[in-house]
């Protein structure tokens, strides 16, 4: 710590503070134009002048970007800093004498009018005053570049290069909303909102919690959604060797810190134009090593967490390079890389435990971990040919295959086989979330966790202990994630970055103050004022009908929500000793069991009656929660009550289904 | 040329080995060459040529001989005999004089103004006379496209003798801290230590440095840093590699101005004769030493002066300065420890690091045993213009006297004036009354008197300058050239150049002596970086030294100098002897009168360009 004596205050401060972060620490106001929290420091307009005494001669410095590395003394409103913070404003006020900020400044300072002329006086009280704002900003937060400054001296002025609207700039407005005097105006929406304003308000906001925030929470404007391995491995939820394990001692080679290194950094990622974010991440300069394309010098777009996870640490490969790969092909080939990876991991288990072998595959080593017959399994996919013209049809067909042709218990396939209505789990290990299971099991598209991820709801932080709880998860959490896809609008901004006082909001995993930010959004679009709620029967609308969808297409009954035991509980005996504890203690607390007393078969017989029992009391009270019946078909009430009975022949399609109130 | 090693440069011919014949040198650099030296050299080639001399007469292109006043001028050796204002049409008289007669050309041999007699030799005109050479040791000896013209003079053998010595960086750097070379370019910052701070900044970060020579520096006065590139090269390149075999960088940039297009096509040249001979690039003198050089051009900033201005704008940015509360030898070029030094800094390496530390330090003035601050060592060299009458690039050792470089290099005041004032280290330096003929000039008596080496632009003013105007157009320049970044600099030097307007149009008021001190506290306390901080330098050190001629401008609306027009007015006097040459020279017919008799000046027409005036021979136009 560096000791500081500030106005005759003396204080200890981290090495690197700024006088001006120090003077705040310690309670004095320095007065301040050109700094934001938002941007850099640049001292551009010089008012944050003060002096400092460090064993060198006594000089002027500015307290925004004077870093403290040894005992100084500062004085903020000495006789020589005010000399010069008043001769700055004197200059400001020549120039800009109708600028509120400005004049606001002088009277602070006791200045009324400049001494002298400027040729380019400028009346105007939203006069631009050269602070540089909107330009860090736009570079350093939004990181589309489009502003800079122009000329030299006072011919300076704030410009899109070479006086040309600049196509990339997406009109986001971040610049306008941090102009101190609003001398950015924005003219021509496309969109033509009702009343523009309001979204750029709530926008704002938005933006200013990225820019500020981001750093401090997911760190997702610098690794994507990569930063999740470490935190899934932390909490026994990375999906390791086909979803046996969660968590893996070699993790630390795929960690975010790994990807950062060869992601590009601070440049935006036309993801979605206009979004200060910015997590879609990509590998520029990737040398492929295998396939088609090898030797080839490529830009890879990922990896995301997903692709992370389950081209890594699912099929036991913790090398960034071979995620890196499987990814570029992944993508070159039109393969999503969460139906590869647990497809992958599925045939590696089935490798390893003799269902398949090396001539069965053709030859390919899919043992976990091996990565050139991962990859080459990928080519094969790709090409039609040998083992992957089986894998390619994915995890559903292959149970049936490889019970067919090679004798494999059926039972068995399906326990280990993760995929709930035909499509691959994404890469969590549900294990110790009955809610979750829910979310993956009644999710209407499969197993994927896009409608509901309530694992730390559920398991961390104990939120939704009963089944009406999780029931109430399970239909609030997919119904407002239903809402992102209605509007095309991408959920991460929602609650990939959070208010700072979230925490204390009563319903932080609701995230409340973006909600509210998101009815501002469709009020200043539309012009409907709405509620959080109005929001939800939106949704709900949507998706009972697609539900009924799911019905007509034979896939909306309780017999297809149905789930692998791998996502519920220990398969093997190989998994329930890996945590062994957990279980027994399971066995003792909430089944009453005494496992001391059990063989391990018993065990792992007891536990697995329990946690199926359990899911399915779980299906039963969210069937409830949504209005649907027992076997999970909206009832004629909760379809009349969204008006989806005047869709032609939905009620004759429940009739057909037994359905008849 | 083959690619050289540390024996084979080992065994190059030395210094001392003179060629056989006799050598004509032609200065090749940019000043003369803008005075037809090119076609005084090709005139010189023909007519040794024609008189079937060409093989005991050499014609060398050289770099700068420094007299740039007197150019195009040549040097004959062995004697060294010096030829001033060439002109193609006077070569065949000076061949058949001096190279089949025998006896010096009369007609063009250095013409002591006034003193009325004639200067053979180089060394016995006191304007080389006086002189030393390290930085611009090779000035006008050499020909600066030549690598082995440059090898023969002793390039690179301090480099060649630094690597067969296996000398470590806390060697190197150790010499430079000892040498007292502080950095010419104008701060004055000790080399040796924003080498130490580089070096362990790349030390702890495991980084390499970079290492970047500022040849951009200019302002309109200061060309001495292009004349060194122009003339000699490899002294530079050989500095630089010195400096990065001691940084261990294998980086490096000469950031230089464009439009110095002689300058930058001759380091150009020299950089790919380097490559070439495996004195930059990888294994240099077939070591393991690594190191290359990028030649950077610039677009012509005054504020790439700065070297976070620089070092912006060689990563592709604009030309803004940052603060430099951390600085750029810790954390520059790309977040790398970068030394910037300029050209001059680097020309001095390669003779500290052959010599030894001390040798430097043995001239000049200052104690650099006592600290690396207290150190004045070695040469400066001078840009001398303004109303002396041997302008030129001159080179001195530190603490020489006004005196001696106004008087006795530049031989006295032009036009037999009266010296007032000179203003040391260009746009943003000083201006020293009379009273500081006799100050040393170094570094630190510079500072305490009000002005500043700079980077060593020195401009003479004779009694017949206005102060006030001086200062106008020094901020002039300098509001010209701020980048706008910062408030004060940015607003202040208009401000600034608009109450020094006003007094210099006679409409001053007596308050505006202690607003123009206002605003040069506010720009220089508050401005961002040193352009902004010495900007107020020529209106402080005028208001200093010469607040008379304010207060007589404000007061009475006069200009004691003559040249505030809106003050002042021409008139003829009796002793007009009626020659008409006034008359003929108006250029808007404001003067009438009949031949031999007293003519007049008609105010209403006049313009006051000053023809009449400087045309009389019988002082008979005033100035009132």
């Amino acid at each position: 710590m560096i000791p500081v004596t500030i106005d005759g205050q003396r204080l200890e401060v981290e090495p690197g503070t700024t006088i001006l972060a120090a003077a705040k620490q310690a309670g004095i106001a320095i007065p301040t134009l050109c700094d934001s929290p938002l941007v850099s420091a640049s001292g551009m307009c010089r008012v944050c002048s003060v002096e400092v005494t460090d064993g060198r001669p006594g000089r002027v410095v500015t307290a925004c970007n004077y870093p403290l590395h040894e005992p100084t003394v500062v004085a903020t409103r000495s006789e020589r800093a005010l000399r010069t913070r008043r001769g700055v404003v004197e200059l400001m006020l020549a120039r800009w004498p109708n600028v509120p900020v400005v004049l606001e400044l002088a009277r602070d300072l006791g200045l009324s009018e400049a001494r002298f002329t400027h040729p380019k006086r400028n009346l105007n009280s939203k006069a631009c005053i050269l602070c540089g704002l909107c330009v860090r900003l736009c570079d350093e937060g939004v990181w589309h570049h489009v502003l800079a400054f122009e000329g030299r001296g006072d011919d300076r002025r704030v410009v899109m290069p070479f006086g040309t609207q600049n196509a990339t700039c997406v009109g986001c407005m971040a610049c306008a909303n941090i102009c101190p005097t609003g001398a950015i105006t924005f003219s021509g929406d496309p969109n033509d909102p009702v009343d523009a304003a309001r979204i750029r308000r709530a926008g704002s906001e938005l933006t200013r919690e990225v820019v500020l925030l981001d750093r401090q929470q997911c760190h997702m404007r610098e690794v994507g959604t990569a930063h999740l391995v470490e935190v899934m491995n932390d909490y026994d939820l990375l999906p390791v060797h086909n979803y046996r394990f969660g968590a893996h001692a070699d993790t630390h080679k795929i960690a975010s810190d790994k990807f950062k290194k060869v992601f590009t950094q601070g440049v935006a990622d036309g993801c979605s134009l206009g979004c200060d974010m910015g997590c879609a991440k990509a590998v520029e300069g990737h040398v492929l090593r295998t396939g088609p394309d090898k030797g080839k010098k490529v830009l890879v777009d990922g990896p995301e967490y997903e692709t992370a996870a389950g081209c890594g640490s699912n099929i036991g490969v913790f090398e960034p390079w071979v995620i890196v790969e499987l990814n570029y092909y992944c993508d070159h080939y039109g393969v999503d890389t969460i139906s590869y990876g647990t497809l992958t991991a599925f045939v590696m288990e089935c490798f390893e435990a003799g269902v398949l072998d090396l001539e069965r595959t053709g030859g390919l080593d899919l043992r976990f971990g091996s990565f050139d017959g991962a990859l080459e399994l990928l080519h094969q996919m790709a090409r039609g040919e040998g083992f992957g013209l089986i894998a390619g049809q994915g995890v559903r067909r292959m149970k049936g295959i490889f019970a067919e042709r090679f004798g494999a218990d059926p039972a068995y396939l399906q326990d280990i086989g993760m995929e709930a209505k035909g499509l691959e789990y994404s890469e969590y290990v549900t294990k110790e979330s009955l809610a979750q299971q829910g979310g993956y099991g009644i999710a209407l598209k499969g197993a994927q966790h896009d409608e509901a991820w309530l694992i730390f709801m559920d398991m961390v932080n104990k939120q939704i202990p009963t089944f009406e709880d999780k029931a109430e998860a399970l239909h609030y959490f997919p119904m407002w994630r239903t809402w992102f896809g209605l509007n095309g609008l991408c959920k991460l901004l929602w609650n990939d970055v959070e208010p700072e006082d979230n925490g204390t909001s009563g319903a932080p995993a609701k995230v409340p103050a973006h909600v509210r930010g998101y009815c501002e959004f469709v009020a200043g679009m539309t012009g409907r004022e709405v509620t959080p709620d109005d929001l939800i029967v939106q949704s709900e609308r949507v998706y009972n009908f697609q539900r009924v969808f799911n019905l007509k297409a034979g896939f909306g009954r309780r017999a297809h929500d149905v789930i692998p035991y791998r996502s519920q509980g220990p398969v093997t005996a190989e998994e329930y000793v890996s945590r062994q504890e957990r279980y027994d203690k399971q066995l003792k607390e909430e089944i009453g069991l005494d496992p001391t007393a059990m063989t391990l078969d018993e065990r792992r017989a007891a536990l697995r009656k329990y946690r199926e029992d359990r899911y399915q009391s779980l299906l039963d009270a969210v069937y409830k929660r949504r209005g649907w019946t027992s076997d999970g078909i909206p009832t004629l009430a909760k379809v009349r009550s969204l008006g989806l009975d005047k869709v032609e022949g939905l009620v004759e399609l429940l009739a057909a289904h037994g359905v008849t109130e | 040329m083959s690619r050289l090693t540390l024996e084979s440069l080992e065994r190059a011919p030395s210094p001392a080995v003179a060629a056989p014949g006799a050598q004509v040198l032609v200065c090749s650099a940019t000043e003369c060459v803008s005075v037809r030296a090119r076609a005084v050299r090709e005139a010189l080639e023909t007519e040794i040529r024609k008189r079937g001399l060409g093989d005991r007469v050499e014609i060398v292109a050289t770099g700068c001989h420094g007299l740039c006043a007197r150019g195009p001028v040549c040097v004959v050796q062995p004697d060294g005999v010096f030829y001033e204002r060439l002109t193609p049409n006077e070569v065949p008289h000076l061949v058949e004089s001096h190279f089949v007669q025998g006896r010096p050309y009369a007609d063009l041999l250095y013409h002591e103004n006034g003193a009325g007699g004639t200067l053979a030799c180089e060394r016995d005109i006191p304007f080389f006379a006086k002189q030393s050479r390290l930085a611009f040791r090779n000035r006008g000896r050499l020909d600066p496209e030549s690598l082995d013209a440059a090898i023969a003079s002793g390039a690179y053998q301090a480099l060649r003798g630094a690597l067969r010595a296996g000398a470590s960086g806390d060697q190197l750097v150790a010499q430079l801290v000892r040498s007292g070379l502080r950095g010419r370019g104008g701060g004055g910052y000790p080399t040796g230590l924003k080498w130490q701070a580089a070096l362990e900044a790349a030390r702890a970060r495991n980084v390499r440095p970079v290492v970047v020579c500022n040849a951009d520096a200019g302002g309109g006065v200061a060309v001495m840093d292009r004349i060194i590139v122009e003339s000699d090269p490899h002294l530079v390149i050989e500095g630089l590699a010195l400096g990065a075999l001691a940084l261990g960088a294998v980086e490096g940039f000469v950031y230089i101005r464009l439009e110095y297009a002689l300058a930058l096509a001759r380091l150009q040249r020299a950089v790919a004769q380097a490559r070439e001979a495996g004195l930059l690039g990888t294994g240099i003198l077939g070591t393991a030493f690594d190191f290359d050089l990028a030649v950077h051009r610039g677009a012509g900033a005054f504020v790439c002066g700065e070297s976070t201005a620089l070092i912006a704008s060689l990563e592709g940015r604009a030309p803004e300065p940052r603060a430099t509360y951390v600085h750029s030898a810790v954390e520059g070029y790309r977040g790398l420890p970068t030394v910037v030094n300029n050209v001059e800094t680097w020309a001095n390496v390669p003779a500290i690091v052959r010599d030894g530390p001390e040798a430097f330090a043995s001239i000049g003035t200052g104690d650099v045993s006592a600290s690396p601050w207290r150190g004045n060592s070695g040469t400066k060299v001078f840009s001398l213009l303004g109303a002396v009458r041997n302008t030129g690039i001159v080179e001195v050792p530190m603490g020489t006297t006004l005196r001696e470089l106004v008087f006795d290099i530049g031989g006295g005041m032009a036009k037999g004036r009266a010296f007032k004032a000179a203003q040391i280290g260009g746009p943003s330096g000083g201006v020293l009354p009379a009273s500081a003929l006799d100050l040393p000039l170094d570094f630190d008596t510079l500072a305490e008197a009000g002005s500043m080496m700079g980077s060593g632009g020195l401009i003479v003013m004779d009694d017949r300058t206005c102060m006030v105007e001086a200062a106008r157009y020094s901020v002039d320049f300098l509001a010209e050239e701020s980048c706008g970044k910062c408030t004060p600099c940015r607003d202040g030097l208009v401000a600034l150049r608009g109450v020094l307007e006003r007094i210099t149009l006679g409409e001053g008021r007596e308050s505006d002596l202690a607003l123009l001190e206002d605003l040069c506290d506010t720009i220089g306390e508050g401005s961002l970086c040193g352009l902004g901080e010495t900007a107020p330098n020529p209106v402080r050190s005028t208001l200093r030294h010469f607040r008379a001629e304010y207060e007589t401008h404000v007061r009475e609306h006069r200009c004691p100098g003559g040249v505030c027009k809106a003050l002042i007015r021409y008139t003829i006097e009796a002793n007009c002897t009626g020659c008409t040459s006034c008359a003929k020279q108006c250029p808007t017919g404001a003067i009438t009168g009949e031949d031999k008799k007293l003519h007049h000046i008609q105010q209403d027409l006049c313009i006051k360009c000053g023809s009449c005036f400087d045309v009389c021979h019988d002082d008979a136009v005033l100035i009132r």
